[in-house]
């Protein structure tokens, strides 16, 4: 499996990254970016990312620009958006611009292995 | 060389010596050297010591006589009079004297400063990360030796049961096979112990998750500041292109010394005398 972890902050990557070995993908199956326009030249360049994990407010490019620049390539990539951002005008504004999952910052590793079980398995 | 205007506050006032703010500790030095000389000279050569004024203030350039007698007027502290070499204050002091906040430099711009703590403390969290992803490589290792050791002492076990049950009588079997029992036990229990461990830093791990949401906390106060100030500078922007006036330092209703009609009347009458 394939991941794409997006977050400006390299402690959050990191812990996602954690979380995601934990789960039995090996660090060379999973790519980091700092913000949207990397996390977005990545996508272009490799295309064949099995799961997008992303931050919401990020420097240059913000996770919800990201998603949508990457439902306009690709409709069926799993995306998770992951963020400090609770409210829920904000999680409708993420589903409507193609996430298909939300998890609120701080989060437990035992919600990420959920979600990515599901999105995984769905 | 120019002189400072504290070294000229000192020469003026004999052996008073103010320390140096800027901290240009050789010419506080050559001022605290040279002052005693000119103290003990002081009553007895009260002419000589004019002249050497005059000779100074000659030497400076661009200073006018009148200009430099209202300057030295004006700075000339009180506490100069009695002869003492003050320290540096404190920053209790400069809040008193209401010379607090920070004059506006880089460092000490508050936007900036919250951002060189957002940075610090993303670079020690990093850190911190290195420090528990050490310990969690290191527990593996201990993980991976222990599973040798359990797998052999495992073996030895079965082993010493099937030597025991066939020579009973051998009492070193059954011996070995006690401590091979406690130490497969003690095996296991150290594997238990590393797993332990290792939920409590991937535990820790969950919670530096903190550090990324007090860093947008920081942020959000920073976008405040900045709008803040974007708003307070449009507010107090004077589009009126006046020239400033010069404000009036004591006005009558003011909680300072204001002079009374009876000072002014008794001052006039000292200076008329004087003069």
């Amino acid at each position: 499996m394939r991941i794409l972890i997006v977050d400006d902050s390299s402690t959050m990557r990191r812990i996602i990254g954690n979380v995601v070995q934990q789960l039995g993908v090996a660090k060379e199956d999973f790519d980091e970016a700092e913000d949207g326009v990397v996390a977005w030249k990545l996508f272009q360049e490799k295309n064949n990312y099995d799961v997008v994990l992303t931050d919401w407010n990020m420097p240059n490019m913000n996770g919800l620009e990201l998603v949508k620049h990457i439902r306009t390539a690709n409709k069926t990539v799993p995306i998770v958006m992951i963020t400090t951002e609770g409210g829920k005008g904000e999680v409708i504004t993420a589903l409507k611009a193609g996430v298909n999952n939300y998890i609120v910052k701080p989060f437990s590793a035992d919600i990420l292995k959920e979600k990515l079980d599901g999105l995984v398995k769905g | 060389m120019s002189m400072s205007q504290e070294e000229i506050e000192a020469l003026m006032n004999g052996a008073e010596v103010i320390e140096d703010e800027s901290g240009d500790e050789k010419e506080s030095e050559e001022v605290v050297e040279t002052a005693p000389e000119e103290s003990s000279e002081e009553n007895s050569t009260d002419e000589a010591t004019e002249e050497n004024l005059d000779d100074i203030l000659a030497g400076i350039d661009g200073i006018v006589d009148d200009e430099l007698d209202s300057k030295i007027e004006e700075s000339v502290p009180t506490e100069i009079s009695s002869n003492k070499v003050e320290a540096e204050p404190s920053i209790e002091e400069l809040i008193d004297a209401n010379q607090y906040p920070l004059p506006v430099k880089t460092e000490n711009k508050v936007v900036n400063q919250l951002n060189e703590v957002a940075d610090d403390s993303e670079e020690k969290a990093s850190q911190i990360f290195d420090v528990l992803s050490f310990i969690l490589d290191e527990n593996n290792e201990i993980q991976n030796y222990n599973k040798s050791m359990g797998e052999f002492i495992d073996s030895q076990v079965l082993l010493l049961e099937a030597l025991s049950k066939k020579f009973p009588n051998i009492d070193v079997f059954t011996t070995n096979l006690e401590t091979g029992k406690t130490l497969l036990e003690a095996s296991k229990n150290l594997s238990a112990k590393v797993d332990g461990e290792n939920n409590k830093v991937f535990e820790a791990m969950e919670l530096m998750q903190y550090h990324d949401i007090n860093r947008q906390k920081i942020e959000r106060v920073m976008a405040v500041i900045r709008k803040l100030n974007s708003y307070l500078n449009g507010i107090f922007e004077d589009d009126n292109e006046k020239p400033e006036v010069q404000i009036a330092k004591h006005i009558s209703g003011d909680s300072n010394d204001i002079v009374g009609a009876d000072d002014i009347d008794s001052l006039i009458a000292e200076f008329s005398n004087e003069g």
